[in-house]
């Protein structure tokens, strides 16, 4: 069983994308914001984290930074509403850049690719 | 009372307010982190990037590994593609055309605390040097018309990660920008059979008074008419139109002004952030008797609002003969 951390400050979002991860066979760990994020990979054994980039506080990027500099090797996928954060540089850090959707397949399709 | 300036070549007005005249003390930057978490641009992370497409160091380093002291890499997340052809179509009155491009990080230093400024002579010289390498390499492709080298320095300036890099993107037309001032030095030659880079360098050698620095090659001038409070040019004192036709040794001169300026400016107003703009003529293009290659560095000191997006006039607190003479007088 792979568990994934997913991070975005909006309850659609999470009621919408943990159906469908749980679907795929994923347990899905919930976080709010950034700052939540952290205490969480302290907690469970995350496998992938899906982290979304507006949040209040500490700011996506800005948690992604701190997340790699934790475990380097911990797979995580930018999920944005916005396509303009490719053009900071801090975005490298993530291992994909997904511009949200309503059709998922995009987003199972990464998670499977980092999570065969 | 405030002063209207025109720049002499892209006849663009912008309005000193003399009696704010901002000293440097005026300015207040905030400091940013150094190390704010993983950084993928450090020497270890090369993974987190795409393959290198230069690299200068040891010889003996596999590629995209360390033992770099300088690496350019293409965009992870790009916002033009390099595949793909042109697909010019009109549409009615409008033009348009695939997203076609070349962008580029130029990561300067291996290390993550060094500034551009820090960097000593010989590795700004290889940032240089890898400037002149990669324009020379995308003229090859008949797609680009035009490489726009370019550097943010700081967080007001764009810059989103502390590790000191800078950028190109290689793009199917020519901007607008280029354009104009490309139009404006022939329009000057077209009426007086001269350079107007070569004449404002001559007028500035003599004046002085927005002089900066110099050396045998090159001179930094805080512009006439600049946009931004200790705007700075760095020219070459030799009519040249390409920045890539530059002989060798010259680039370690050119190092040594633009350390100086970098150096002048950090020290009037500490962690000043900047953007500085290679001008340069278009790839593959003659070499042209009415423009002179050179970098335009504007700190990020005044905020651009409405009335500069509506008017296009720049509002400048510091007349630049003022910044001339602090930055040249300013003990380093």
């Amino acid at each position: 069983m792979k568990n994934i951390l997913l991070v975005d400050d909006e309850d659609s979002i999470h009621l919408l994308y943990r159906e469908e991860l749980e679907e795929e066979g994923y347990t899905v760990f919930s976080a709010f914001t950034g700052e939540e994020a952290l205490t969480k990979l302290n907690e469970a054994d995350i496998n992938l984290v899906i982290l979304d980039i507006n949040m209040p506080g500490m700011n996506g990027l800005e948690a992604l930074r701190k997340i790699k500099e934790l475990n380097p090797s911990l797979p995580v996928i930018l999920s944005s509403a916005y396509q303009e954060f490719k053009q900071d540089l801090a975005s490298w850090c993530s291992d994909e850049y997904l511009v949200k959707s309503a059709n998922l397949d995009e987003l199972k399709e990464a998670v499977k690719r980092h999570l065969p | 009372m405030p002063e209207l300036r025109k720049d002499p070549i892209l006849g663009r007005w912008i309005i000193i307010s003399k009696e704010r005249g901002k000293r440097p003390t005026d300015f207040i930057v905030e400091k940013t982190n150094t190390k704010s978490g993983f950084c993928p641009l450090c020497p270890g992370n090369e993974k987190t990037t795409p393959p290198e497409v230069l690299r200068y160091g040891l010889q003996s380093h596999a590629a995209n590994s360390p033992g770099w002291t300088l690496r350019v890499v293409p965009n992870k997340y790009p916002a033009l593609v390099i595949e793909g052809e042109l697909g010019k179509v009109g549409e009615g009155l409008y033009d348009k055309m695939n997203g076609i491009g070349a962008h580029e990080v130029i990561v300067e230093t291996p290390s993550h605390e060094e500034s551009f400024s820090d960097l000593s002579i010989e590795s700004m010289t290889n940032v240089l040097f890898a400037y002149r390498d990669r324009l020379i390499d995308l003229a090859h492709d008949p797609r680009f018309r035009y490489v726009m080298v370019f550097k943010n320095h700081g967080k007001a300036a764009g810059a989103s990660l502390e590790h000191s890099h800078s950028q190109l993107v290689a793009l199917p037309i020519l901007p607008r920008m280029v354009v104009s001032e490309l139009q404006g030095s022939k329009d000057y030659y077209q009426y007086k059979e001269r350079c107007i880079f070569c004449d404002i360098i001559h007028q500035e050698l003599r004046d002085k008074v927005r002089l900066v620095c110099e050396n045998e090659q090159f001179l930094v001038i805080t512009p006439f008419a600049p946009r931004s409070p200790f705007e700075m040019w760095i020219l070459p004192r030799h009519h040249s139109s390409s920045y890539i036709s530059l002989d060798e040794h010259s680039y370690a001169l050119l190092a040594n002004v633009f350390s100086e300026c970098l150096k002048r400016l950090n020290t009037c107003i500490p962690n000043a952030p900047y953007n500085f703009v290679l001008h340069t003529a278009p790839l593959r293009s003659q070499p042209l008797e009415h423009f002179h290659w050179h970098f335009e560095i504007v700190p990020k000191l005044t905020q651009i609002a409405g009335f500069e997006w509506g008017s296009g006039f720049y509002i400048n607190p510091t007349p630049p003969e003022d910044a001339a003479k602090y930055l040249r007088e300013v003990k380093l």
